[in-house]
């Protein structure tokens, strides 16, 4: 990075958030401070829905995800239109109806507090730990690859994050998340564009794509039956419908995003906006990620994309066995090239024996890499990130012009910035409303508890800032978010399924039923291995199952209170 | 509520919903194309 990347970065990080604080400049009422005003349109709205969603790991491990595994991810969204559609039937129109600033005081409405309260501690849990996942996920890989050190990358991206949140409430988080997509879409279509123009031009686009397609990279649909085939239409459309329907329906930092501005219309236009862009976002970034495998074909890659890790083992006295792979890897690029452009240039025989010996030669690159990676472990250099979240950022940096590379890690901060700021806003909002509000100081004053949610705020950014510094990376960034969401998604959405759809049913059986299906899920997690989506449908199906049944027998005398 | 909200169509929103959908079917078809092209 030069002195027009800094500038570029500093000047995009900083607008942004300055901008949002003096359109929002002014005192504000607590229902504004959560809720936003009625100025607020269905596009600021649909922007901010997308924003929150997307998050830094978006940007920075999907394209590693192709290059790694192909563009079968993107059927995880499958189920998302679907979810967003009921979400907007049924979830919005209640919320509205009731004037609620979080979902879970509508389960105070519907059962009893008891239930609010779990309702709101599990979306606590889990965003709490997840806002700090997001901090330190793009601070761990900027700061191993530009050499900044990495608790000044985690407060730089999550103090100013902080302050604006808590200064400007909602509203500048939803005004703040349409500019910063609007950088986060321009840097993605430089981006693709600089990478298909880097592209070799000894192979047309077009047999690019073949060539990736046929080495396993672009298979975007499949229809397997197969229970261990990770990424499937049916699997895509099931467990991520249920995870969407938890996330958008229930998951706070998402229904303050769509209740900002107040107008039932203006709310679902935005929800429907997401229902229809969000597959073919997601493909760009994903096709993205497979041209960057193309390009890596061509230009000879780094044996291991952690770089400083790499360095570290060098240094560490593992240069003998780390040149000798080096060597081998080497060769095989070089065949590599050599069999790509027999791909490009001979005959349709010589093709296909081609991409056999493309597909073999793959593998041994691969194997490779897991040898490098394994000395890397005996040189007790484990780097705890994956690999392929090193991928994209390491093209951004040695492929990218100058400027561009500034634009980009903006991107990555601004979608960190972006998703972090609709969390601590909801993590606030839901700790003033639902616990202090009822529980602590129940007849204050209005301003005492904008007061109250802007320290809640501030505590919670603290807290996620915390958790960023002292944690330990999980394998895979873009899967964290995800599983974490899943453990916890399907006991809340069976809260609220029951409270929509079973009438007679009380808070007593729905709140053991709710515990119940936690627990379940907990030790499903802790001994099974089943794809993770799935936790969302067993979580929610044990809720609405339990709940009735307890009803039934232990709570058999305790009045339902059909308030739907 | 806006004023906008007090009187919602829902037979409009149906076809809000019905729009959305047949867009993302053929989002879905063209995703398989792509597949069936290219893989």
């Amino acid at each position: 990075m030069n002195r027009l990347d800094y500038l570029v970065l500093i000047a995009t990080i900083l607008a942004i958030p300055l901008y949002g604080l003096w359109r929002t400049r002014g005192s504000a009422s607590l229902g504004q401070y959560l809720k936003g005003d009625t100025s607020i349109r269905w596009a600021t709205i649909g922007l901010s829905v997308l924003a929150t969603q997307a998050g830094p790991i978006t940007f920075l491990s999907m394209p590693g995800q192709a290059y790694e595994s192909g563009i079968g991810f993107i059927q995880n969204y499958f189920g998302q239109p679907l979810a967003l559609i009921v979400v907007c039937a049924v979830f919005v129109p209640i919320y509205q109806r009731l004037k609620v600033y979080t979902a879970y005081q509508y389960l105070g409405e519907r059962f009893d507090r008891k239930t609010r309260l779990l309702g709101a501690f599990l979306f606590l849990v889990q965003r709490g730990i997840a806002a700090g996942i997001t901090i330190y996920a793009p601070a761990i890989v900027l700061s191993a690859l530009l050499g900044w050190r990495l608790n000044l990358t985690i407060w730089l991206a999550g103090g100013l994050v902080v302050i604006y949140t808590v200064l400007g409430g909602t509203k500048v988080v939803s005004i703040t998340q349409r500019y910063q997509m609007i950088v986060i879409f321009v840097g993605m279509a430089i981006a693709f564009a600089v990478a298909v123009y880097r592209l070799s031009p000894d192979l047309s686009f077009e047999n690019t794509l073949s060539v990736a397609g046929k080495m396993g990279k672009l298979e975007a649909v499949s229809f397997s039956l197969d229970p261990h085939k990770r990424y499937t239409f049916w699997s895509g459309l099931i467990g991520g419908f249920f995870l969407a329907l938890s996330y958008f329906g229930a998951d706070q930092s998402q229904v303050q995003r769509y209740l900002a501005g107040g107008s039932l219309k203006e709310s679902r236009l935005g929800l429907l906006f997401n229902a229809v862009v969000k597959v073919p976002l997601q493909f760009s970034i994903l096709l993205l990620g497979a041209i960057v495998f193309m390009f890596y074909q061509f230009e000879k890659p780094p044996v291991y994309f952690n770089q400083p890790a790499y360095e570290r083992a060098l240094e560490n006295g593992y240069a003998a066995p780390l040149s000798a792979l080096q060597r081998q890897f080497d060769e095989v690029f070089a065949q590599k090239r050599a069999a790509i452009r027999t791909v490009s240039t001979g005959s349709s025989s010589e093709r296909d024996a081609a991409m056999n010996k493309l597909r073999e030669l793959d593998a041994q690159a691969h194997a490779v890499r897991d040898r490098t990676k394994a000395v890397l472990v005996q040189a007790g250099v484990d780097p705890k990130s994956k690999e392929s979240d090193y991928v994209f950022i390491t093209f951004i940096l040695q492929q990218m012009p100058h400027g561009v590379v500034g634009l980009l890690i903006a991107v990555i901060l601004c979608a960190t910035m972006s998703a972090t700021a609709a969390a601590l806003n909801a993590l606030g909002s839901t700790t003033a409303v639902d616990f202090y509000r009822p529980l602590i100081r129940p007849n204050a004053s209005d301003h005492h508890y904008v007061v109250a949610a802007q320290a809640l705020t501030a505590a919670w950014g603290l807290i996620a800032i915390g958790v960023a510094s002292f944690a330990s990376l999980v394998e895979n960034l873009i899967e964290a978010g995800n599983i974490l969401g899943s453990v916890f998604y399907g006991s809340i959405l069976g809260l609220f399924l029951a409270a929509f759809f079973i009438r007679r049913v009380t808070g007593s059986a729905v709140f053991f039923a709710a515990l119940f299906a936690q627990s379940l899920v907990f030790v499903l997690f802790a001994t099974t291995n089943i794809g993770y989506l799935w936790y969302n449908f067993i979580g929610c199906a044990a809720v609405l199952i339990v709940a009735p049944i307890l009803q039934h027998t232990v709570f058999r005398n305790a009045e339902a209170s059909a308030v739907v | 509520m806006s004023t906008s909200d007090s009187k919602p169509n829902p037979r409009s929103w149906r076809k809000a919903y019905s729009l959305t959908l047949s867009l993302f079917a053929v989002e879905v078809v063209l995703l398989y194309l792509f597949t069936l092209r290219f893989s």
